[in-house]
């Protein structure tokens, strides 16, 4: 066997002219939480080399063994095969610090600010930091639904770059995400965007710049109105949600939903929209803020509406 | 006379550069990971020297313009420009109802092939890239698509219906279109050269047997029926696909275990055949090392589902023929498993196949008999040529035009 020679292949070309670079080869993610773990894992099965960056090595390792174990819940449940996990793996790595993400072609912020008033100055810290070492051309996205993108870009020296790029992450299955372009997004930015999305095999669904966009403002109110129902004592729990499931239709019911989502998660949507439209309907019924003062805050935990064993699983209530 | 064989997948290009007057190979290789991280293209040249390029190849187009490119290049070339490749031929998966031969594409075609998209989502985009790349980069280059259905065409209906609603089929074509029909094509006109006789009046088996894996009954030279359906999972057991399989279980599955289609598509597209019911690997050298050297025992059961599931479909198709006079083993396992084949005709002496064991022993990867002298029925390993087939076919159309 002659052994093999190895080459550069740009001189090859037919043609001497520019060729257009790769529109993604590398994804940045800020912030290493259960959301930013869903993407991180949605992106790279998709071939897509992930760079998340975290606060600590401690958090680095925690959020990998998290991203390794859902691969391996996806492979008891025959979504994927083992030697399709490695592959994902080796395309996953966190770092500690900005500067990792350079050569990003997207970056997507996704960090949780516990207070309020941190919401949004945090993520504008974040936005600058990301600026600093990402190139001109490279789209900074925000994975927050309930703060508006155009805020978050105000500051930035290219502002036309940023979008708000909503990922389900309580169904990575879905076959949509919610892009809106804010104030400043340039044409050029959310095509790109747009391309990334349907890369990842979903459909864009385009939303105008509002706080809670689609899902989450709806779905809040959902939650909401079945909590009265609850406390009005028109049915049980488990009645409302498998009223909505098998009656209506929905994969989960309203509380099953929200334990999966997190009601902290939830609850922090009902304040940051309460505070934007300033109408009631939005205000956190007492039953989700005494779940979320007693820590039970869904599947995360194991309590919420219902409980659950460690590796996610409803549990009958007793 | 040259002519390019390109066959594109979703992140693959393999080519291979003919010489139609010489009959050989002047250079072949692959573009891999092509929009990916990482891509390269691996060139082979005619004396064996392998070389790798690496860079970026965003598109199929790009790949293609630097395959084109390193095949004109002083340093690894063959040819000195591109007015010397006469045409290109295509592999294109999936040519539905309407193509029952090669074609040469026009508008028409190219428009059908878009169409037939529906019915190959995996495949038949990717090979529609290939063309329409290859026409923007050389113009008025003349192109064949080659089709893996084409050749079982000529099933029957009573063969090729499922037994659905007849609506479905009116409304999807929803029916057996069968794949691999360049291999099964080939394979079975190719001994019949070796054997000297009329293929118009011989009953032929052929057993395509790789990663994927499909047999064909060819009854005067025509498939009459052919093992792999409306997707290439059906019939036999392979690499990772269940091959046959009850359909109650599939449903029975995604209740038991909760999942939804993308995840039952996994279990039974890459999880299940040989490797997971060997536990072992999809690799027929490694799970028959288990068996034979480790005393796995499910690698042995998996290696007697194997051989049993190919005996089953030879009695089913010799019947379907009313007889057998040729079988043919070809693909990566057929033509190097020596075992498999000699298993997968143990015991069927009373239909008149007599393997000689020692031949058989023998023979890897080249034109062999393989059974007795005695035997009626002709037992051979014929190595499989698509790319031949697809340049052969390539320039008999642009011949005839």
């Amino acid at each position: 066997m002659s052994e093999i020679i190895f080459e550069p292949i740009e001189k090859y070309g037919l043609s001497q002219k520019n060729r257009p670079k790769q529109l993604f080869s590398k994804v940045g993610i800020v912030g290493c939480g259960t959301v930013g773990q869903a993407i991180a894992l949605m992106i790279s099965q998709k071939e897509l080399e992930t760079v998340f960056i975290e606060l600590g090595e401690d958090k680095i390792s925690y959020a990998l063994c998290k991203i390794e174990l859902e691969l391996d819940n996806m492979i008891e449940h025959w979504g994927m095969t083992a030697s399709e996990k490695r592959a994902i793996l080796s395309r996953i790595n966190g770092y500690v610090g900005y500067e990792n993400l350079k050569g990003c072609d997207l970056v997507i912020e996704a960090i949780r600010s516990k207070s309020r008033e941190r919401r949004i100055t945090s993520r504008k810290e974040v936005f600058k930091n990301i600026e600093k070492y990402v190139s001109p051309d490279c789209i900074i996205a925000t994975n927050s639904t309930t703060i508006v993108i155009t805020e978050l870009s105000s500051e930035l020296e290219y502002k036309e770059r940023c979008v708000s790029l909503h990922f389900l992450t309580s169904a990575p299955a879905a076959k949509m995400i919610e892009v809106v372009r804010g104030l400043y997004t340039s044409d050029v930015s959310y095509e790109k965007v747009c391309k990334f999305v349907r890369m990842l095999g979903k459909t864009v669904i385009p939303v105008q710049e509002s706080p809670g966009l689609i899902s989450v403002r709806i779905l809040v109110a959902l939650l909401n109105e079945a909590c009265e129902v609850l406390m009005e004592g028109v049915g049980t729990m488990e009645d409302i949600d498998e009223t909505m499931r098998v009656g209506i239709g929905m994969t989960l019911g309203p509380f099953e939903t929200a334990d999966k989502i997190g009601l902290d998660k939830v609850m922090r949507w009902m304040e940051n929209l309460y505070s934007e439209f300033g109408d009631k309907k939005y205000i956190a019924s007492p039953i989700i803020k005494k779940l979320v003062r007693a820590n039970q805050l869904g599947r995360i935990n194991g309590k919420g509406f219902y409980r659950y064993d460690e590796r996610g699983k409803k549990l009958a209530n007793i | 006379m040259k002519v390019l064989v390109l066959n594109c997948g979703s992140s693959s290009i393999k080519f291979q550069l003919f010489d139609m007057q010489k009959t050989i190979v002047l250079a072949k290789g692959v573009a891999e990971k092509v929009g990916l991280k990482g891509s390269f293209v691996l060139l082979e040249k005619k004396n064996g020297q392998k070389v790798q390029f690496d860079g970026e190849i965003i598109d199929h187009q790009t790949g293609i313009e630097y395959i084109l490119g390193i095949l004109t290049s002083a340093k690894h070339g063959c040819i000195k420009n591109l007015d010397e490749i006469e045409a290109t031929g295509h592999r294109v998966a999936h040519g539905g109802e309407n193509f029952k031969t090669s074609a040469f594409i026009d508008d028409y075609v190219l428009a059908e092939i878009e169409k037939l998209g529906e019915l190959a989502p995996l495949h038949n985009p990717a090979n529609l890239k290939g063309i329409v790349a290859m026409k923007a980069l050389i113009q008025g280059i003349r192109q064949v698509a080659v089709f893996d259905t084409a050749f079982h065409q000529t099933m029957p209906e009573h063969a090729y219906m499922y037994a659905i609603p007849y609506s479905l089929y009116n409304k999807y074509k929803i029916r057996r279109y069968g794949f691999h029909g360049t291999s099964h094509g080939y394979v079975s006109k190719r001994a019949c050269e070796i054997l000297n006789v009329d293929i118009t009046k011989q009953k032929i088996i052929t057993c395509h047997l790789g990663n994927g894996a499909s047999m064909t009954a060819i009854d005067g030279g025509k498939s009459v029926d052919t093992s792999m359906g409306f997707t290439p999972i059906e019939g036999l057991i392979m690499g990772t696909r269940s091959g046959d399989l009850d359909i109650g279980v599939v449903s029975y599955i995604m209740d038991k275990e909760e999942i939804g289609l993308s995840s039952v598509n996994t279990v039974f597209n890459k999880q299940s055949g040989m490797l997971g019911v060997s536990g072992v690997s999809s690799d027929m050298r490694e799970i028959t090392d288990a068996a034979l050297n480790k005393n796995n025992t499910r690698a042995q059961l998996s290696l007697d589902m194997y051989f049993y599931r190919i005996k089953k479909y030879i009695g089913a198709y010799a019947s379907a023929m009313g007889g057998l006079d040729i079988l043919i083993f070809a693909g990566g396992i057929g033509e190097n498993s020596s075992v498999t084949r000699f298993e997968a005709c143990k015991n069927l002496e009373f239909m008149g196949i007599e393997m000689d064991k020692k031949k058989n022993d023998l023979v890897h990867s080249k034109d062999a008999i393989i059974s007795s002298n005695n035997s009626k029925v002709k037992v051979m390993v014929v190595p499989t040529n698509e790319e031949l087939v697809i340049a052969r076919d390539t320039l008999q159309i642009i011949s005839n035009m």
